[in-house]
């Protein structure tokens, strides 16, 4: 049996073959794939938690990762139970409608959770991975799944009307927290981890609008996504994108207009909607996207160079060519868009635009500052208003989570009596006898 | 033997649980007397001739295997917890076979008739007390409902897990589970001809089996230790028998049922309680979070795999074999209609899910470099082995016939 130790691969390896495995199965079309591949998630990251260095501190604190698989789980088993008339099964059309509803529901909660829009574990991008010396960037994992939950599984849960709407609500308040957040946070690859929560959730509400088509809010996201995941693993590599005043310009420049081509749908098309919900979307998806431009372009510090006398490099190395990638598909995807249909009315079209432009040339501001000392005062004094509402709305999300497992659990104190194991428990057979037996016979 | 053959045949799966459990006896030889083991055998061997022709077991079988049980437990002196077990087993058993006689006795004054079939032809007539069958039928139906260990009748089974011998508990619960499954169906016969009885039966059959897994789901998330985890998990299983029962009863013969569905569940549940008992006394009890894996988790992996292959099974994780048993029931629901059945059979599935899901974290546990110096018995893994084996060669089986 020791050859075996030698064959199982470090914790490292070992947690990223398994978060690999898991983020492959989450994009095939199987039926028990997506909650395979979550599930396998969730044991990458267990795994590299068990190995860190304060496995119980580490542990328990990604141990939520198992609800969304479980959530997906329900979901698959519910298609395997409820296959349709197709397959044999005839099911009442009640039944049917019904079990459809708690399939979406189960799908969205994975994908809301996996996206810090529930109020369970939302702060989660806060945190470093378990792998404290390489994983700054592992939690960026979990937003980047789940939205791709919601795009695989669009059509589980895009047909369901109150699901989608109540899950376009909660992704424009999490993008909201994700941008406030990442304008409060002082360390910038916190920042880029809220940065990847931003899009993914932003992404979200573009695809169940219905703004575009999904595979354009796919590339869009894949824009601004990748910009920022790119960032966050090249904090950890000597921050190349930062080195330099020609690559810090080239990424911020990159990083604005993804942002901004992603947000740019969802508020042009705030012109084919009632005045009411137009303002309503204007305003909500505005401030955002104007947030997160901000902090694109004004966060990104260039780094000084290392070196006295810069070594000539190729132009073709990864840091200097994934922009043109990155930013190669945001003409592309909104041509297709066009090409499809998608015509906003010109006012809309042009006032979409005004919060990244105005959230991005406040952000050129803050890096060139005309006059220094008194803007750093007011950004300080803005920065330290935003943690605070931040931490404002996570304690009352905490205050009311906290509050109903208390009242769960006083509920579940019976249930832990009625299996201690003692002979009291003969009493229980009793009851079980009486209402079964007596009561429900009569009460028929 | 074809794949047809092996589902729908008990005796593989029987004897393979049978096997296992002779090879935890021969492993505890030194700790018990010969006598000791004699006695054991004397109750593994008609406790595996029970699930291995259930569809033709008789109403006398279940008092006398609960006897058989109950004298096993008591001969345990070393022990006080396999003696406070067997009362308990007697009391609660005994009283519901009690209960029952009385039920039995009532429908006999009422009908005239002790055949169930023949009752219910004379109820049907309408010559008889409302009030006296409505109150005979459940207890008539009792008996059978405590053997399946559902909550709130959940008690005993965890309590065997943890009282008796890994050996002698897997086959007794699964005897006793598998025969309150057939006296059930012994009882029910014929109901279709009584539509009032069908409908009351019905209802006490859903109430029975939605509190099963209600109660199940709640209870197990609970549980510390693993042994009564595992009970649990077995009351589930009787949760899952009330409801293909509350599917089929007053809808036709029931025949066809039992030697589809009942024969191979029973025979399933044998092995897989095998390897999930066994599994649970080599597993940590509530182990910190972080804490170092159990010990038969860091010295023998793949054994430990094996186990937990029958304790997923148990659970029904999708690609065991439990998984399809879980799974016809789910649909039999969903096509009747029932969907408050059903939603409690989900919340049922998805705590045992989440439990065996918690078991293998805790029982791999955090890496240490100590390797646990002395191995688990050989008899103990290849019990292991053999269940999880056994498992493995129903889920092949299913997957070639899909």
């Amino acid at each position: 049996m020791r050859f075996l130790s030698h064959l199982v691969p470090g914790p490292r390896p070992a947690g990223g073959l398994l978060c690999a495995a898991g983020f492959a199965l989450v994009l095939l079309p199987a039926r028990f794939a997506p909650a395979l591949g979550v599930e396998l998630l969730a044991a990458g990251f267990w795994w590299w938690a068990r190995a860190s260095e304060e496995p119980a501190f580490q542990v328990p604190r990604w141990s939520w990762l198992r609800r969304p698989a479980t959530a997906l789980w329900l979901a698959a088993a519910i298609e395997m139970a409820l296959p349709g008339p197709t397959a044999g099964f005839p099911v009442p059309p009640a039944t049917l409608a019904f079990w459809s509803r708690v399939e979406a529901i189960a799908i969205v909660w994975a994908a809301l959770e996996l996206l810090a829009a529930l109020p369970l574990a939302r702060p989660f991008s806060d945190l470093p991975g378990p792998l404290i010396a390489h994983g700054a960037w592992l939690p960026a994992l979990l937003p980047a799944t789940g939205f791709l939950l919601l795009w695989r599984q669009a059509p589980r849960w895009l047909d369901v009307d109150e699901v989608r709407e109540a899950s376009a609500v909660l992704l424009l308040l999490t993008a909201a927290l994700a941008a406030l957040r990442a304008y409060g946070r002082r360390r910038w690859t916190a920042g880029l981890r809220w940065l990847v929560v931003f899009d993914g959730a932003l992404a979200g509400v573009l695809l169940s609008s219905g703004a575009v088509p999904p595979w354009v809010a796919v590339v869009l996201w894949i824009g601004a996504c990748g910009t920022h995941a790119y960032l966050l693993a090249a904090e950890l590599g000597g921050a190349a994108p930062r080195r330099g005043p020609v690559m810090a310009m080239l990424w911020r420049m990159t990083s604005w207009i993804t942002t901004a081509a992603l947000g740019w749908p969802l508020l042009a098309v705030a012109g084919n909607l009632s005045p009411r919900r137009a303002v309503l979307t204007l305003v909500c998806g505005g401030i955002p996207i104007a947030l997160a431009s901000w902090v694109n372009v004004a966060r990104l510090v260039e780094a000084p160079e290392r070196r006295s006398l810069a070594r000539p490099v190729s132009w073709l190395i990864p840091s200097r060519m994934t922009p043109a990638v990155l930013l190669g598909g945001v003409p592309l995807a909104l041509a297709s868009a066009w090409w499809v249909g998608f015509a906003p009315r010109p006012l809309f079209a042009l006032l979409a635009l005004v919060p990244a432009v105005l959230g991005g040339a406040l952000g050129l501001l803050a890096v060139h500052p005309a006059e220094a000392g008194r803007g750093a005062r007011a950004g300080r004094i803005a920065q330290h208003a935003a943690r605070r509402l931040f931490r404002l709305v996570i304690g009352l999300e905490r205050a009311l989570v906290s509050g109903a497992t208390r009242l769960v659990r006083v509920l579940a104190t019976p249930l832990r009596d009625l299996h201690t194991g003692d002979a009291q428990e003969y009493v229980l057979f009793l009851v079980g006898v009486a209402v079964l037996a007596i009561l429900l016979p009569l009460l028929r | 033997m074809s794949a047809r053959a092996l589902l729908a045949d008990p005796a593989l799966p029987v004897a393979l649980a049978l096997v296992a459990a002779l090879l935890l006896v021969a492993s505890e030889r030194r700790r018990r007397p010969l006598s000791g083991s004699l006695g054991l055998l004397l109750v593994l061997v008609p406790c595996a001739l029970v699930l291995a022709r259930l569809d033709a077991a008789g109403w006398i079988l279940a008092p006398l295997v609960t006897a058989l049980v109950a004298a096993a437990l008591a001969r345990e002196s070393q022990d006080p917890l396999p003696g406070e077990c067997a009362l308990k087993l007697v009391w609660v058993l005994g009283g519901a076979f009690a209960l029952t006689a009385v039920g039995f006795a009532l429908l006999a004054l009422a009908t005239g008739v002790t055949a169930p079939p023949e009752q219910w032809s004379v109820l049907q007539l309408g010559l008889s007390q409302r009030m006296v069958w409505v109150v005979a039928l459940p207890l008539a139906l009792l008996a059978g409902v405590v053997l399946l260990g559902g909550a709130p009748f959940h008690f005993w089974v965890a309590d065997l897990f943890q009282g008796a011998s890994a050996a002698l508990a897997p086959l007794a619960v699964a005897a006793l589970q598998g025969l309150g499954a057939m006296w059930l169906v012994r009882r029910l016969a014929g109901l279709e001809g009584f539509g009032d009885g069908a409908v009351l039966a019905g209802a006490l059959l859903r109430t029975a089996a939605i509190a099963a897994f209600l109660a199940g789901a709640g209870t197990l998330l609970l549980q510390r230790r693993p042994e009564r985890r595992v009970g649990t998990l077995a009351s589930l299983q009787g949760g899952l028998a009330l409801a293909a029962l509350a599917i089929s009863a007053g809808r036709g013969p029931l025949d066809t049922m039992v030697t589809a569905w009942l024969v191979p569940w029973a025979a399933h549940l044998a092995l897989a309680l095998s390897g999930g008992a066994l599994l649970a006394r080599l597993t940590p009890a509530d182990p910190a979070a972080g804490a170092p894996g159990g010990h038969l988790f860091r010295r023998h992996p793949l054994s430990a795999f094996a186990g937990l292959y029958a304790l997923f099974s148990l659970a029904g994780v999708p690609g065991t074999p439990g998984a399809a048993l879980w799974l016809e029931i789910a649909r039999g629901l969903a096509t009747h209609g029932q969907s408050g059945l059903l939603i409690a059979l989900a919340l049922g599935w998805l705590a045992a899910f989440a439990t065996v899901m918690r078991e293998l974290r805790e029982g791999f546990g955090a890496p240490t470099a100590v390797r646990p110096e002395r191995s688990v018995p050989r008899p103990v893994r290849a019990a292991l082995w053999v269940s999880g084996a056994g498992l493995a060669m129903l889920g092949v089986a299913r997957l070639v016939l899909q």
